[in-house]
């Protein structure tokens, strides 16, 4: 006789739950994000997708020390320096970056290639809009990385 | 000296030899001492300080520096004493007051010992804030050589060095105390020949190698102990190389070859591996065009085009040309080739059958630290191999040895005491003649044989001074141990057996036959000939007809070796010229560079393969050419001019398409004789020198292993060469006269316009590029320094520039070997280089060197 008791207070339950969630749904808001059609919120110091920072005359701050490429755990840097032309340089003093590559496959998003960095060129940003069809565009080049595209984010404050 | 004694270093006992510097006693016991000045190889000067401790004298405890300082019985130190600390700590602090601390834009960053010795040794801060001192950055002394003063640390090994091994004070202290800047001194250049090795020996970044700047940092560098291939040497190297590109050369310490120097050749003009100019494809000519292909297509090519000339004329019709450029592998495969695979002996290389070297080359380089005469004849170590010039400037310097040299131009190390004699060209036997009777002479005083008839029926040449003439055999005679080395200048070409010939007599007479060896410049001219790559030897330099050596070998190869012997060099361009050879196979050798005429032989040819790194004047004649791999692409070995065989480990991977000579001959041989596939599976380069050490008896006890990062030598008396007094005879060179009225003289110069330039093209403007007669003679002829000149034998002319320079001897003019665009080979005749020449202004100036 209990099989029946049982199905009915079961009927009951679910009843009641689907009362909460009913009522949930009718008097709160919804809490997801419906990215990418929605900035993402993300925490000041998030590491997202690098960039490569430039001094505000344009002047690109890497210098092709190759620290953060010693410094990075996974071997994803990759840079081949060059001297600077006196009468057209890329960076203050002597040396910059020719060959600047971060391969995203391997990147394991640590920063120590940030901290590493003698003249903060290398920064790790917001944008984290990384999912690609071709394996290839995860090698970010330089140019990729001078340039960042504008992240999809909004910054949260710090808790 | 060297007796052993105890000495107490912060309260342990050790064990030093008596008299040497603290320095070298405590490293020996482990204990750090740090240093900057200091050098193993430098003597000791005490400039910076950083050596301090402390010794225990009958003053009480004084700070003193170790590097200078001598250890007896019972000396007393103490090096981490808290007083020597701080004076070390306080000695790094002031060096890095005005130090610029650029360390991540600083090549010696990451192998850098003022780095090193801050972390270990250094205070951790400073008392300062002030600005620091600014002095020149990024200033180049040389196109080689940077310099950045702001990161000097006043330790003098630059200075040092230019002064103790290359004898050319070029560098200097200006100005004092915090504003001290290392410098040119006025008005001179920073040009010695080895000025590289300061980059090495600065122990800050303050000199830095300027092709190489910024190309590397140190920690991401692969290491690959190699050596130099640019001369007979064979200077010990490390290539420095990141994701497969050569990056830099440094020097590696081998006391018995090059100590720890490199000439800045060998150190900087490493572009061959790496230059934009290499072939990188196998090209095929179709419709009258070179044109790229697939291995497999060119190695079809070849098989078929060597096969039909076989088949058609024989494998005499078939020719090879080796070269003392590229490794014993190479050139042994080529010659198992020819003679294992064909069946010819048609087989030679440049300096090969028509040198007269010794084939053991030269007994021991090393010899020259103890030799008590050092005698050059024909060669020029100042620009054929420094750093051996380097050696004996400092036998010169420090062991007051003299030097006795004969030469057709006055050469840069006749500024040492000795005698120095001049023979023009065609003076040489003579000169020799008129030495052995002088020294007989002197023999006989001494109770020795009488003069041969010969002999004594010569006149004494009017062109030598008696005195110098009785001093040099004098010299000779009297000598125990001298080291005498014969080149190039006089072991080719017509008349160069007579020249010899009468060399020997006086090295004999004297008493030295066994001490008289052959100085090879190209870094594989002894190997070459090793392992058979001549014509009428076969490897092991044994003659064809050793019933013995045929059997082995052909055990060995699987095959039957013809008996008669081949053509050489010169005898193969012939033989193209007049039809009687129709295929060759160039390895490593360009004959039309060298005389733009033998292009008319090989054009005669009905199939040309040329193996390559670059398109040559030769390959531009091919039917097809073999993109090969140079130097640091494969493995290989090298034997330098004292049989030393050395090891070439690969470095980085082949550039493009191009392989290592070995592989190609490999699949060429399996291709050609697929019935022979078991004499060829060697399928590695050290297999093929397991291979050579088979069939070169010489080099039966070495394996790729036991050569080790020294290299092993082959002894001297592993091959015996008989040398006696004998009757000689020189042959009637062509005298000057009204139409001719200049003597040729050719050789080789450190700076040339060749191929290892062209591939680094921040060097190809180096050196003099032009042809030099003495001053008067040009004024005589109403020339002038710089003017455009044609040089016309009866062979051909050139067009080149003209330098005056007093050490040409009046009467003769000198031609470098790989004159850009001026191939001294166009003069030449069928007697070689012993040729007169006319010398005439050129009206439409010839484009001036850059
Ligand atoms: S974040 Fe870490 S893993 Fe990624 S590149 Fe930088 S150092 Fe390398
Ligand atoms: S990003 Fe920074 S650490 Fe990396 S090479 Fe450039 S300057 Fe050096
Ligand atoms: S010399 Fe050494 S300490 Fe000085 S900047 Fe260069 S790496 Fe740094
Ligand atoms: S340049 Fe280098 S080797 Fe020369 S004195 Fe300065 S620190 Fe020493
Ligand atoms: S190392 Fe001793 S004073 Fe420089």
């Amino acid at each position: 006789m209990s099989g029946l008791k049982d199905v009915i207070d079961g009927a009951l339950e679910i009843g009641r739950a689907m009362g909460v969630t009913l009522k949930t749904a009718i008097t709160e808001p919804p809490v997801t994000v419906e990215y990418p059609d929605q900035p993402m919120a993300v925490y000041p110091r998030f590491r997202g997708r690098h960039e490569l920072r430039r001094y505000e005359n344009g002047l690109e701050r890497c210098i092709g020390c190759c620290l953060c490429e010693a410094a990075c755990p996974t071997g994803a840097i990759y840079v081949e320096a060059e001297e600077n032309d006196p009468e057209h340089p890329l960076s203050p003093g002597e040396r910059h970056a020719k060959i600047y590559e971060v391969n995203l496959m391997r990147c394991i998003f640590c920063g120590d290639c940030e901290k590493a960095c003698p003249t903060e060129a290398i920064v790790l940003g917001h944008y984290i809009d990384l999912a690609q069809y071709d394996r290839r565009d995860l090698l970010l080049t330089k140019e990729d990385l001078l340039n960042p595209p504008a992240p999809n984010t909004v910054i949260r404050p710090d808790a | 000296m060297s007796d052993w004694i105890t000495i107490t270093i912060d309260g342990r006992q050790i064990q030093a030899k008596d008299g040497e510097l603290l320095t070298d006693a405590a490293r020996r016991a482990g204990i750090d001492i740090p240093v900057f000045c200091s050098h193993p190889k430098l003597d000791p000067l005490g400039a910076c300080r950083m050596c301090l401790v402390e010794q225990e004298t009958p003053r009480g405890k004084l700070l003193i520096t170790a590097c200078t300082t001598p250890v007896r019985e019972g000396a007393v130190f103490h090096v981490s004493s808290e007083r020597a600390v701080d004076a070390r700590q306080g000695t790094l602090e002031l060096i890095l007051i005005n130090h610029p601390l650029d360390c991540p834009i600083c090549d010696k960053g990451g192998e850098c010992p003022l780095q090193d010795q801050t972390l270990k040794h250094g205070p951790g801060k400073s008392h300062f804030w002030e600005e620091k001192q600014h002095k020149a950055k990024n200033y180049p002394l040389s196109d080689l050589v940077l310099l950045d003063q702001e990161r000097c640390i006043i330790c003098w090994r630059c200075i040092r060095y230019l002064q103790e091994w290359e004898d050319k004070p070029q560098l200097g202290l200006f100005h004092r105390g915090g504003e001290t800047v290392i410098d040119k001194f006025p008005g001179t250049e920073l040009n010695a020949y080895t000025s590289g090795n300061v980059i090495d020996l600065c122990p800050v970044g303050a000199l830095t190698n300027r092709l190489a700047r910024f190309s590397y940092r140190p920690w991401e560098l692969e290491k690959t102990p190699s050596i130099c291939t640019h001369c007979g040497q064979g200077c010990n190297l490390r290539i420095d190389s990141r994701s497969h590109r050569v990056r830099r050369h440094v020097a590696r310490e081998n006391p018995a070859v090059n100590d720890e120097w490199l000439c800045d050749k060998g150190r900087f003009a490493d572009g061959i591996s790496f230059s934009a100019d290499r072939l990188t494809v196998p090209l095929v000519r179709k419709d009258g065009r070179l044109q790229p292909a697939t291995w497999e297509e060119a190695l079809s090519r070849v098989v078929e085009g060597l096969k039909e000339v076989v088949d058609r004329s024989g494998p005499q019709a078939v020719g090879a040309l080796a070269s003392a450029k590229v490794s014993n592998e190479a050139n042994y495969l080529l010659g198992k080739f020819m003679r294992g695979v064909l069946g010819s002996n048609n087989i030679d290389y440049r300096e090969g059958s028509g040198l007269l070297a010794d084939p053991r080359g030269l007994p021991a380089l090393a010899d020259v630290h103890s030799a008590d005469l050092i005698v050059l004849i024909g060669c020029d170590p100042a620009e054929e191999m420094p750093v051996l010039a380097n050696f004996i400037k400092r036998a010169s310097i420090r062991r007051s040895v003299p030097l006795l040299i004969i030469h057709a131009r006055r050469p840069e190390l006749a500024r040492y005491p000795g005698v120095f004699l001049n023979p023009a060209p065609g003076e040489e036997i003579p000169l020799f003649d008129a030495l052995t009777r002088a020294t007989l002479e002197a023999r006989m005083e001494a109770g020795a044989e009488a003069i041969p008839d010969w002999l004594s029926a010569e006149t004494p040449p009017a062109a030598f001074p008696a005195e110098a003439v009785q001093e040099a055999a004098r010299l000779l005679l009297n000598a125990e141990k001298p080291f005498i080395a014969y080149g190039m200048d006089y072991a080719w070409g017509f008349g160069a057996r007579g020249i010899l010939a009468a060399l020997v007599n006086w090295v004999a007479a004297a008493g030295h036959t066994e001490r008289l060896g052959f100085l090879h410049i190209q870094a594989n001219a002894q190997g070459a000939g090793d392992v058979g790559a001549l014509p009428h030897q076969l490897p092991g330099r044994r003659p064809l007809n050793d019933e013995k050596a045929r059997a082995e070998l052909e055990a060995l190869w699987q095959s039957t070796i013809p008996a008669q012997p081949g053509l050489g060099y010169s005898g193969m361009i012939d033989a193209a010229a007049n039809g009687l050879l129709k295929a060759m196979y160039v390895m490593a050798a360009d004959p039309v560079g060298e005389k733009p005429a033998h292009a008319e032989a090989l054009k005669q040819l009905s199939f040309l393969v040329v193996q390559e790194l670059f398109l040559t004047e030769t390959a531009k004649l091919a039917d097809v050419v073999l993109p090969a791999a140079s130097y640091a692409e494969t493995s290989g070995t090298f034997t330098n001019t004292e049989r030393r065989v050395q090891r070439a480990p690969q470095a980085v991977r082949p550039l493009g398409k191009s392989a290592p000579d070995w592989l190609i001959l490999m699949h060429l041989a399996r291709r050609f004789a697929p019935d022979k596939q078991n004499a060829w599976n060697t399928t590695s380069p050290e297999a093929v020198f397991a291979e050579i050490t088979r069939a070169v008896p010489q080099y039966r006890d070495m394996s790729w292993e036991n050569l080790g990062e020294e290299g092993r030598q082959w002894p001297w008396d592993a091959l015996s060469v008989s040398r006696e007094l004998q009757a000689h005879n020189g042959g009637l060179l062509n005298e000057p006269d009204d139409e001719y009225p200049f003597r040729l003289v050719v050789g080789n110069q450190l700076w040339d316009g060749g191929t290892i330039f062209a591939a680094t093209p921040q060097m190809a403007h180096l050196g003099i590029q032009a042809a030099r007669l003495h001053p008067d003679d040009a004024a005589s002829l109403g020339l002038a320094a710089g003017d455009a000149i044609e040089i016309r034998s009866q062979a051909g002319a050139i067009q080149t520039t003209l330098h005056l320079d007093p050490n040409i001897k009046p009467g003769t003019i000198f031609v470098p070997f790989s004159l850009r665009d001026a191939p001294v080979g166009t003069l030449f005749d069928s007697r070689g280089p012993r040729t007169v020449v006319a010398v005439s202004k050129v009206e439409a100036p010839v484009a001036a060197p850059a």
